[in-house]
């Protein structure tokens, strides 16, 4: 019986690895947008960092003027990319910060 | 008493958080509908001797973050009182918008453009009343702006030169606009406006100012939709036809 439970535990944890290879690692990127002063300005700035690689989500808090993206590690845009972005929509890039846990939002 | 009653609707104003895309009022913002949505309205003057219907379609196209061209196409109909109705396409207008300056923080930005608009003579002249002006117009103008959680203040001014006979005028507005709901993206946002509008010819000298509150709906990311009446609170040596009060209902979106 012990044995059983001893395979059967080697199985599932070997399924819940194999799991977790297959999920990419994620870069989080908090973006500060000065400029963001009002909301139909938003979303020229969420479609524009839509189209960074690997982005599937936006998010901009819109009060604190920050976007909050995630994207694949081995997608990871560089900083220079992001503020050409920010600035080809009509905004000035701030801080930027890269994490590899999500951030904590308001 | 009209004047006291638009003047009471600034107050609250002061107070609080201001936010839209102004009615009457020019805005430096070129992004979104802000400022490259493709916009419509229709207009209703009441004038002492005519009433009149105008229905510009306003067509903006961005070339750059700082650099915006358009056109406006408007339709035009009078109805003078006691006679039949003279309508069509009136004079049309290209128009270019730089930005000259901005600066920009957490929330907020403040933000001067320089514009320049040609109206092109298309309008009727032949026809009683005549829907085209017959000249065409130039003018060249500033539109600033400094727009924040708390404020939000618009101010758009210009000249409009006119060859030959006819005055040059110096126009001008203001606009403060007011979100009645908490900001949040994506919006759905109500907005209540007061706009002021003047227009100065120097020689002979007319000024007329009205006063003018809005109202400004938000469902989503790609369309407004919005209301506007002007009411004069000056028409100094206008000695006939003068405007009793115009209403505004329009419209703006993007395609994508």
């Amino acid at each position: 019986m012990k044995w059983l439970i001893a395979i059967f535990i080697f199985h599932i944890s070997v399924a819940l690895q194999a799991q977790a290879r297959t999920e990419p690692e994620m870069v989080y990127i908090k973006i500060e947008v000065k400029g963001l002063a009002c909301p139909y300005c938003a979303y020229g700035m969420e479609k524009d960092l839509s189209k960074l690689a690997g982005v599937k989500h936006v998010d901009i808090q819109l009060k604190e003027g920050l976007a909050f993206i995630s994207v694949p590690t081995a997608q990871k845009p560089t900083r220079e990319q992001i503020e050409a972005v920010i600035v080809d929509g009509g905004f000035t890039p701030g801080e930027i910060v890269f994490r590899s846990t999500p951030f904590k939002r308001e | 008493m009209k004047n006291i009653f638009a003047l009471l609707l600034l107050l609250p104003v002061i107070y609080l958080r201001a936010q839209g895309p102004p009615i009457t009022t020019g805005t430096p913002v070129m992004l979104g509908l802000a400022g490259s949505g493709i916009r419509t309205f229709g207009k209703f003057i009441s004038k002492e001797n005519a009433n009149i219907y105008v229905h510009p379609f306003g067509i903006p196209y961005n070339i750059s973050p700082k650099f915006q061209v358009g056109g406006i196409v408007p339709f035009k109909w009078i109805t003078p009182k006691g006679s039949e109705t003279s309508g069509g396409l009136a004079d049309m207008v290209l128009f270019a918008k730089y930005q000259l300056y901005k600066r920009d923080g957490k929330a907020k930005t403040f933000r001067i453009l320089g514009q320049i608009k040609q109206g092109i003579p298309t309008g009727r002249t032949t026809s009683s009343p005549k829907i085209g002006s017959g000249h065409y117009q130039t003018y060249t103008g500033i539109i600033a702006g400094k727009i924040s959680s708390k404020l939000g203040l618009y101010a758009d001014m210009g000249y409009n030169f006119i060859p030959g006979p006819a005055a040059d005028h110096f126009i001008y507005n203001f606009s403060v606009s007011v979100p009645l709901l908490p900001h949040r993206y994506p919006q759905k946002q109500l907005n209540v406006l007061l706009e002021c509008n003047g227009n100065y010819i120097i020689s002979p000298e007319i000024h007329t100012i009205f006063i003018s509150p809005g109202l400004q709906l938000i469902p989503g990311r790609r369309i407004l939709f919005e209301t506007s009446v002007q009411i004069p609170v000056l028409q100094q040596n206008v000695l006939s036809n003068q405007t009793n009060y115009m209403i505004l209902l329009g419209t703006r979106f993007l395609f994508n």
